[in-house]
Protein backbone atom coordinates (compact mmCIF):
# COMPACT_ATOMS: atom_id res chain seq x y z
CA UNK A 1 0.00 0.00 0.00
CA UNK A 2 1.83 3.39 -1.22
CA UNK A 3 1.35 5.20 2.38
CA UNK A 4 3.21 8.33 1.19
CA UNK A 5 1.33 9.21 -1.73
CA UNK A 6 -1.90 8.39 0.57
CA UNK A 7 -0.70 10.52 2.94
CA UNK A 8 0.12 12.88 0.16
CA UNK A 9 -3.87 12.71 -1.32
CA UNK A 10 -5.31 13.12 2.18
CA UNK A 11 -3.05 16.48 3.14
CA UNK A 12 -4.60 18.06 0.02
CA UNK A 13 -7.89 16.81 0.99
CA UNK A 14 -7.46 18.57 4.09
CA UNK A 15 -7.08 21.63 2.97
CA UNK A 16 -10.94 22.08 1.58
CA UNK A 17 -12.69 24.36 4.31
CA UNK A 18 -15.57 21.58 6.28
CA UNK A 19 -16.10 23.40 9.35
CA UNK A 20 -18.50 26.21 9.20
CA UNK A 21 -15.74 28.40 10.51
CA UNK A 22 -13.48 28.13 7.52
CA UNK A 23 -16.61 27.99 5.60
CA UNK A 24 -17.51 31.52 5.94
CA UNK A 25 -14.24 33.11 5.84
CA UNK A 26 -13.22 31.31 2.85
CA UNK A 27 -16.42 32.82 0.94
CA UNK A 28 -16.16 35.83 2.32
CA UNK A 29 -12.53 36.31 0.90
CA UNK A 30 -14.71 34.86 -1.93
CA UNK A 31 -16.79 37.29 -2.04
CA UNK A 32 -14.11 40.19 -2.24
CA UNK A 33 -11.64 38.72 -5.12
CA UNK A 34 -14.45 37.03 -6.91
CA UNK A 35 -13.71 37.04 -10.98
CA UNK A 36 -16.66 36.09 -13.32
CA UNK A 37 -14.92 32.85 -13.91
CA UNK A 38 -15.90 32.06 -9.82
CA UNK A 39 -19.23 33.41 -10.56
CA UNK A 40 -19.89 30.84 -12.95
CA UNK A 41 -18.71 28.26 -11.44
CA UNK A 42 -20.75 28.84 -8.09
CA UNK A 43 -23.91 29.18 -10.38
CA UNK A 44 -22.73 25.35 -11.80
CA UNK A 45 -22.61 23.86 -8.27
CA UNK A 46 -26.42 23.54 -7.64
CA UNK A 47 -26.44 21.27 -11.03
CA UNK A 48 -23.73 19.98 -9.99
CA UNK A 49 -24.36 18.96 -6.51
CA UNK A 50 -27.94 18.57 -7.46
CA UNK A 51 -27.22 14.93 -9.50
CA UNK A 52 -25.71 13.53 -6.06
CA UNK A 53 -29.08 14.54 -4.16
CA UNK A 54 -30.15 10.70 -3.94
CA UNK A 55 -27.14 9.76 -2.85
CA UNK A 56 -26.39 12.12 -0.33
CA UNK A 57 -29.81 11.58 0.63
CA UNK A 58 -28.94 7.60 0.90
CA UNK A 59 -25.67 7.87 2.80
CA UNK A 60 -27.72 10.85 5.08
CA UNK A 61 -30.32 8.23 5.72
CA UNK A 62 -27.56 5.29 7.12
CA UNK A 63 -25.73 8.31 9.03
CA UNK A 64 -28.86 9.53 11.13
CA UNK A 65 -30.76 6.66 10.61
CA UNK A 66 -34.29 8.61 10.40
CA UNK A 67 -35.25 11.07 7.51
CA UNK A 68 -35.87 14.25 8.89
CA UNK A 69 -32.36 14.36 10.34
CA UNK A 70 -31.21 12.86 7.06
CA UNK A 71 -32.65 15.84 5.19
CA UNK A 72 -31.27 18.56 7.43
CA UNK A 73 -28.00 16.97 7.25
CA UNK A 74 -27.93 16.82 3.16
CA UNK A 75 -28.83 20.32 3.10
CA UNK A 76 -26.46 21.57 5.25
CA UNK A 77 -24.09 19.44 3.54
CA UNK A 78 -24.95 20.83 0.35
CA UNK A 79 -24.50 24.74 2.07
CA UNK A 80 -21.12 23.97 3.16
CA UNK A 81 -19.90 22.79 0.11
CA UNK A 82 -21.88 25.65 -1.63
CA UNK A 83 -19.59 27.74 0.18
CA UNK A 84 -16.17 26.19 0.06
CA UNK A 85 -16.76 25.41 -3.71
CA UNK A 86 -14.26 27.67 -4.58
CA UNK A 87 -11.27 24.95 -2.99
CA UNK A 88 -13.02 22.10 -4.45
CA UNK A 89 -10.21 21.20 -7.30
CA UNK A 90 -11.97 20.37 -10.48
CA UNK A 91 -11.53 16.97 -12.22
CA UNK A 92 -11.21 15.46 -8.64
CA UNK A 93 -14.07 13.46 -7.56
CA UNK A 94 -16.74 15.87 -6.53
CA UNK A 95 -18.77 12.77 -5.43
CA UNK A 96 -16.15 11.53 -2.96
CA UNK A 97 -15.82 15.29 -1.81
CA UNK A 98 -19.38 15.60 -1.29
CA UNK A 99 -19.25 12.75 1.44
CA UNK A 100 -16.56 13.77 2.76
CA UNK A 101 -18.21 17.52 4.19
CA UNK A 102 -20.85 15.49 4.72
CA UNK A 103 -19.22 12.92 7.01
CA UNK A 104 -17.90 16.02 8.55
CA UNK A 105 -20.66 17.68 9.02
CA UNK A 106 -22.46 14.39 10.86
CA UNK A 107 -19.69 14.19 12.90
CA UNK A 108 -19.88 17.99 14.24
CA UNK A 109 -23.38 18.25 14.51
CA UNK A 110 -24.90 14.77 15.36
CA UNK A 111 -21.81 12.87 16.61
CA UNK A 112 -20.48 15.65 19.45
CA UNK A 113 -22.14 14.87 22.30
CA UNK A 114 -21.76 10.90 22.17
CA UNK A 115 -17.75 10.48 21.33
CA UNK A 116 -18.57 6.42 20.57
CA UNK A 117 -16.42 5.17 23.34
CA UNK A 118 -17.33 1.38 22.24
CA UNK A 119 -16.48 2.09 18.40
CA UNK A 120 -13.49 3.06 19.17
CA UNK A 121 -12.60 0.40 21.31
CA UNK A 122 -13.89 -2.23 18.69
CA UNK A 123 -11.76 -0.68 16.07
CA UNK A 124 -8.78 -1.01 18.68
CA UNK A 125 -9.73 -5.12 19.43
CA UNK A 126 -7.62 -7.83 18.27
CA UNK A 127 -8.97 -10.39 15.15
CA UNK A 128 -9.44 -13.25 17.84
CA UNK A 129 -11.71 -11.05 20.58
CA UNK A 130 -14.08 -10.51 17.26
CA UNK A 131 -14.10 -13.74 16.68
CA UNK A 132 -13.81 -15.35 12.92
CA UNK A 133 -17.19 -16.84 11.80
CA UNK A 134 -15.92 -17.78 8.46
CA UNK A 135 -13.32 -20.06 9.87
CA UNK A 136 -15.88 -22.84 11.46
CA UNK A 137 -18.66 -22.36 8.82
CA UNK A 138 -18.79 -25.49 7.06
CA UNK A 139 -19.25 -25.39 2.89
CA UNK A 140 -22.70 -26.61 3.20
CA UNK A 141 -23.91 -24.09 5.66
CA UNK A 142 -22.48 -21.68 3.64
CA UNK A 143 -23.96 -22.18 0.45
CA UNK A 144 -27.24 -21.96 2.72
CA UNK A 145 -25.71 -18.72 4.40
CA UNK A 146 -25.50 -17.61 0.88
CA UNK A 147 -28.83 -18.88 -0.43
CA UNK A 148 -30.51 -16.85 3.19
CA UNK A 149 -28.64 -13.65 2.18
CA UNK A 150 -30.34 -13.95 -1.48
CA UNK A 151 -33.68 -14.34 -0.06
CA UNK A 152 -33.45 -11.89 2.88
CA UNK A 153 -36.16 -8.76 1.89
CA UNK A 154 -34.64 -5.60 1.28
CA UNK A 155 -35.68 -4.38 4.79
CA UNK A 156 -34.15 -6.99 7.00
CA UNK A 157 -30.88 -6.42 4.96
CA UNK A 158 -31.46 -2.22 5.51
CA UNK A 159 -32.60 -2.60 9.00
CA UNK A 160 -29.64 -5.18 9.46
CA UNK A 161 -27.27 -2.45 8.42
CA UNK A 162 -28.47 0.17 10.20
CA UNK A 163 -27.91 -1.77 13.61
CA UNK A 164 -24.29 -1.96 12.62
CA UNK A 165 -22.35 0.89 14.76
CA UNK A 166 -21.86 3.93 12.28
CA UNK A 167 -18.22 3.70 11.82
CA UNK A 168 -18.25 0.18 10.31
CA UNK A 169 -22.00 0.74 8.54
CA UNK A 170 -20.65 3.61 6.71
CA UNK A 171 -17.02 1.62 5.90
CA UNK A 172 -19.69 -1.01 4.77
CA UNK A 173 -21.78 1.37 3.02
CA UNK A 174 -19.23 3.41 0.82
CA UNK A 175 -17.42 0.06 -0.38
CA UNK A 176 -19.50 -2.24 -0.99
CA UNK A 177 -22.90 0.27 -1.66
CA UNK A 178 -21.41 3.20 -3.15
CA UNK A 179 -18.35 1.50 -4.74
CA UNK A 180 -15.91 3.80 -3.45
CA UNK A 181 -12.37 2.38 -3.53
CA UNK A 182 -10.55 1.76 -0.13
CA UNK A 183 -8.57 4.91 -0.51
CA UNK A 184 -11.50 6.91 -1.74
CA UNK A 185 -13.03 5.68 1.65
CA UNK A 186 -10.26 6.97 3.98
CA UNK A 187 -10.09 10.22 2.12
CA UNK A 188 -14.12 10.29 3.23
CA UNK A 189 -13.81 9.21 6.98
CA UNK A 190 -10.50 10.47 7.40
CA UNK A 191 -8.93 7.27 8.20
CA UNK A 192 -5.88 5.54 7.55
CA UNK A 193 -6.76 2.74 4.76
CA UNK A 194 -6.35 0.18 7.51
CA UNK A 195 -8.79 1.27 9.66
CA UNK A 196 -10.95 1.23 6.46
CA UNK A 197 -10.37 -2.35 5.91
CA UNK A 198 -10.62 -3.10 9.49
CA UNK A 199 -14.28 -1.03 9.87
CA UNK A 200 -15.26 -2.87 6.17
CA UNK A 201 -14.36 -6.66 7.60
CA UNK A 202 -15.74 -6.30 11.14
CA UNK A 203 -18.82 -4.45 9.86
CA UNK A 204 -19.39 -7.02 7.20
CA UNK A 205 -18.94 -9.75 9.80
CA UNK A 206 -21.51 -8.63 11.89
CA UNK A 207 -24.16 -7.33 9.07
CA UNK A 208 -23.49 -11.76 8.38
CA UNK A 209 -23.96 -12.70 11.99
CA UNK A 210 -27.03 -10.19 12.44
CA UNK A 211 -28.68 -11.97 8.89
CA UNK A 212 -27.95 -15.64 10.42
CA UNK A 213 -29.93 -14.33 13.76
CA UNK A 214 -32.87 -13.05 11.28
CA UNK A 215 -32.33 -16.44 9.15
CA UNK A 216 -32.93 -18.81 12.35
CA UNK A 217 -35.94 -16.79 13.38
CA UNK A 218 -37.10 -17.90 10.30
CA UNK A 219 -36.38 -21.38 10.49
CA UNK A 220 -33.30 -21.09 8.39
CA UNK A 221 -30.80 -22.81 9.96
CA UNK A 222 -27.49 -21.17 9.39
CA UNK A 223 -24.98 -23.38 11.48
CA UNK A 224 -21.90 -21.38 12.33
CA UNK A 225 -22.44 -18.25 10.65
CA UNK A 226 -22.00 -15.57 13.35
CA UNK A 227 -25.71 -15.56 14.70
CA UNK A 228 -26.39 -14.53 18.41
CA UNK A 229 -23.33 -15.48 19.76
CA UNK A 230 -20.86 -14.02 17.82
CA UNK A 231 -22.83 -10.58 17.85
CA UNK A 232 -23.23 -10.54 21.33
CA UNK A 233 -19.37 -10.95 21.82
CA UNK A 234 -18.81 -7.73 19.79
CA UNK A 235 -21.26 -5.49 20.95
CA UNK A 236 -19.89 -6.65 24.53
CA UNK A 237 -15.96 -6.03 24.08
CA UNK B 1 6.13 -35.79 6.10
CA UNK B 2 4.02 -37.93 3.34
CA UNK B 3 3.34 -36.52 -0.16
CA UNK B 4 -0.42 -36.54 0.97
CA UNK B 5 0.43 -34.47 4.08
CA UNK B 6 2.41 -32.38 2.15
CA UNK B 7 -0.32 -31.54 -0.14
CA UNK B 8 -2.73 -30.77 2.68
CA UNK B 9 -0.37 -28.07 4.10
CA UNK B 10 -0.01 -26.52 1.01
CA UNK B 11 -3.69 -26.18 0.40
CA UNK B 12 -4.11 -24.94 3.89
CA UNK B 13 -1.52 -22.38 3.09
CA UNK B 14 -3.19 -21.68 -0.43
CA UNK B 15 -6.69 -21.23 1.66
CA UNK B 16 -5.12 -19.30 4.84
CA UNK B 17 -3.78 -16.77 1.66
CA UNK B 18 -6.82 -16.80 -0.27
CA UNK B 19 -8.82 -15.98 2.35
CA UNK B 20 -6.96 -13.25 4.13
CA UNK B 21 -7.41 -11.36 0.62
CA UNK B 22 -10.89 -12.47 -0.64
CA UNK B 23 -12.29 -8.97 1.15
CA UNK B 24 -9.57 -7.05 -0.89
CA UNK B 25 -10.24 -9.55 -4.32
CA UNK B 26 -14.37 -9.17 -3.93
CA UNK B 27 -13.55 -5.21 -3.94
CA UNK B 28 -10.81 -5.02 -7.03
CA UNK B 29 -8.33 -3.78 -4.18
CA UNK B 30 -5.76 -6.43 -5.33
CA UNK B 31 -2.98 -5.93 -7.42
CA UNK B 32 -3.39 -8.25 -11.05
CA UNK B 33 -0.87 -10.67 -10.07
CA UNK B 34 -2.57 -11.36 -6.18
CA UNK B 35 -6.12 -11.38 -7.83
CA UNK B 36 -4.75 -13.87 -10.99
CA UNK B 37 -3.47 -15.91 -7.91
CA UNK B 38 -6.91 -15.55 -5.76
CA UNK B 39 -9.07 -16.28 -8.62
CA UNK B 40 -6.95 -19.64 -9.83
CA UNK B 41 -7.19 -20.88 -6.16
CA UNK B 42 -11.10 -20.07 -5.89
CA UNK B 43 -11.05 -22.01 -9.37
CA UNK B 44 -9.69 -25.41 -7.48
CA UNK B 45 -11.10 -24.81 -3.94
CA UNK B 46 -15.01 -24.97 -3.50
CA UNK B 47 -15.08 -24.27 0.57
CA UNK B 48 -13.02 -20.85 -0.35
CA UNK B 49 -15.38 -20.24 -3.42
CA UNK B 50 -18.55 -20.82 -1.23
CA UNK B 51 -17.00 -18.11 1.15
CA UNK B 52 -16.06 -15.98 -1.85
CA UNK B 53 -19.75 -16.35 -2.94
CA UNK B 54 -21.10 -15.32 0.31
CA UNK B 55 -19.24 -12.44 0.16
CA UNK B 56 -20.55 -11.35 -3.21
CA UNK B 57 -24.26 -12.22 -2.39
CA UNK B 58 -23.90 -10.07 0.72
CA UNK B 59 -22.85 -6.86 -1.62
CA UNK B 60 -25.33 -7.61 -3.86
CA UNK B 61 -27.73 -7.76 -1.07
CA UNK B 62 -27.01 -4.24 0.48
CA UNK B 63 -26.93 -2.65 -2.84
CA UNK B 64 -29.91 -3.64 -3.70
CA UNK B 65 -31.27 -2.65 0.13
CA UNK B 66 -29.53 1.03 0.01
CA UNK B 67 -31.98 2.82 -2.79
CA UNK B 68 -33.39 5.54 -1.26
CA UNK B 69 -34.58 8.30 -3.03
CA UNK B 70 -34.30 12.14 -2.23
CA UNK B 71 -38.18 13.04 -1.72
CA UNK B 72 -38.85 16.09 -3.93
CA UNK B 73 -40.26 18.30 -1.15
CA UNK B 74 -36.39 17.80 -0.12
CA UNK B 75 -34.80 18.43 -3.80
CA UNK B 76 -37.15 21.44 -3.88
CA UNK B 77 -35.99 22.49 -0.03
CA UNK B 78 -32.38 21.89 -1.31
CA UNK B 79 -32.72 23.93 -4.37
CA UNK B 80 -34.29 26.70 -2.40
CA UNK B 81 -32.09 27.35 -0.34
CA UNK B 82 -28.87 26.78 -2.68
CA UNK B 83 -30.58 29.32 -4.39
CA UNK B 84 -30.46 31.38 -1.76
CA UNK B 85 -27.07 31.36 -0.82
CA UNK B 86 -26.28 32.27 -4.29
CA UNK B 87 -28.60 35.32 -4.02
CA UNK B 88 -26.80 36.21 -0.71
CA UNK B 89 -23.49 35.96 -2.32
CA UNK B 90 -23.78 38.20 -5.40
Amino acid sequence: MPIATLDARRATLDSPAMTSEHADASSAAASSTETSGDAARRDDFAEQAMQYADQLYAAAMRMTRNPADAADLVQETLLKAYAAYGSFKRGTNLRAWLYRIQTNTYINTYRKQQRRPFEAALDDMEEWQVGDAESFTSMSSRSAEAEAIHRMPAGIVKDALQQVPVDFRMAVYWVDVEGLSYAETADVMETPVGTVMSRLHRGRKLLRGLLADYAAEQGIAVEGAGGSKGTTKEKKP
Amino acid sequence: MSTVQANKADENRDCAEARAALEEYLHNELCAEDAADVRAHLESCEECSAEHHVGQTLTAALQGACKDRAPEELRERLLASLRAAQAQHR
